[in-house]
């Protein structure tokens, strides 16, 4: 016999996503779930941003990681309310695994959440948490193709922050091709370039999200 | 990448409902997946034919039914259809003003029971 069920594979963790937004949005704190892939410069960028914000904002980070307390250690030093979950072999982190650690998190005493998501293209994008906005990370040395190889995360992303253009006199990359097929996939997407090496563009960042913050 | 956390949900999702319905085994499950989920179908049913030992569904066959992206283009006016994972602008047209209607599909359609 066949039975109709239609219903979405994801619903259960939507469904903790939404519960989660609601706690945040409770707490009065924004949620920003931040990706990329490996190496892009997140744990730099989250170092570089809390230094830009810490007077104005008060900051919580929950790091994602596969295995190791590395980047959890580098944000601790910073004096702000750190949490690190190990996935363990898992590609992204799903709403299940924030609301575990929420507990663990002085949200009332946050204006400002960062979830940095494990390193990785493609599956960060398909699964909500519980978040504001999605913003992303592509380090300029990792090639102008990626955006139409990657479309998903550029789609799902408010904010793209183009990392380490201190590099680019030394690398071939076509800003223009990055910058013209992420607006294509995403037109309403907003672009920073940074460099966590040398803190150019960091300002510009931190003002837009201190926008979004205080709203 | 994630399809292990993909066939886990879809697996929870049928045998719950077999669990209400008072359902003993699954002969089959169709699932609806678009092209531009991010779902390998091979890693999908090499995921699932590993996760279903053991549960209600485990001498259930997995159906994949492909979903393509498939939209409107509000320059031309006109219904598209594409093979691709994403799509950018109109593929008659080339005009950026399109809305998608499908190809992020990630369900579970139905199943056969027994």
């Amino acid at each position: 016999m066949k039975v109709k069920v239609v219903t979405n594979i994801l619903e259960a963790n939507d469904r903790i996503a939404d519960e989660n937004r609601r706690i945040f949005q409770e707490a009065g704190v924004y949620v920003i779930n931040m990706m990329s892939g490996p190496g892009a410069g997140k744990t730099s960028l989250l170092v570089r941003t809390i230094q830009e914000m810490q007077q104005k904002v008060k900051i919580g980070v929950i790091e994602g990681d596969i295995a190791g307390t590395d980047d959890a250690e580098r944000i601790d030093k910073l004096g702000v309310p750190v949490v690190q979950i190990n996935t363990g072999g898992g590609c992204h982190l799903d709403a299940n695994m924030i609301r575990e650690v929420l507990p663990d998190m002085p949200l009332k005493d946050l204006d400002l959440l960062i979830i940095e998501n494990v390193g990785n293209l493609v599956c960060p994008a398909e699964f909500k948490v519980g978040e504001d906005i999605k913003v992303m990370l592509l380090s300029v040395a990792e090639g102008h193709d990626k955006p139409l190889k990657y479309p998903l995360m550029f789609q799902e992303s408010s904010a793209l922050l183009l990392n380490k253009i201190d590099l680019l006199p030394y690398i071939d990359v076509d800003m223009a091709k990055i910058r013209k097929d992420s607006l294509s996939l995403n037109p309403k997407l907003k672009m920073f370039e940074v460099s966590c090496k040398t803190g150019q563009g960091i300002s510009e960042w931190a003002q837009w999200l201190e926008t979004l913050v205080k709203k | 990448m994630h399809e292990v956390s993909i066939a886990q949900g879809l697996l929870d999702i049928v045998i719950e409902n077999c669990r209400k319905q008072g359902y003993s085994g699954i002969e089959s499950i169709k699932v609806k997946i678009g092209k531009a989920a991010g779902v390998v179908p091979d890693a999908l049913l090499f995921a699932f034919e590993s996760m279903k030992v053991d549960t209600i569904a485990e001498k259930a066959t997995l159906i994949i039914d492909q979903v393509p992206i498939s939209g409107f283009c509000n320059g031309c006016k006109s219904n598209f259809t594409v093979d691709d994972a994403y799509v950018i602008c109109c593929p008659h047209c080339n005009s950026f003003s399109i809305r998608v209607d499908t190809g992020r599909e990630l369900n579970v359609d139905e199943m056969e029971v027994v």
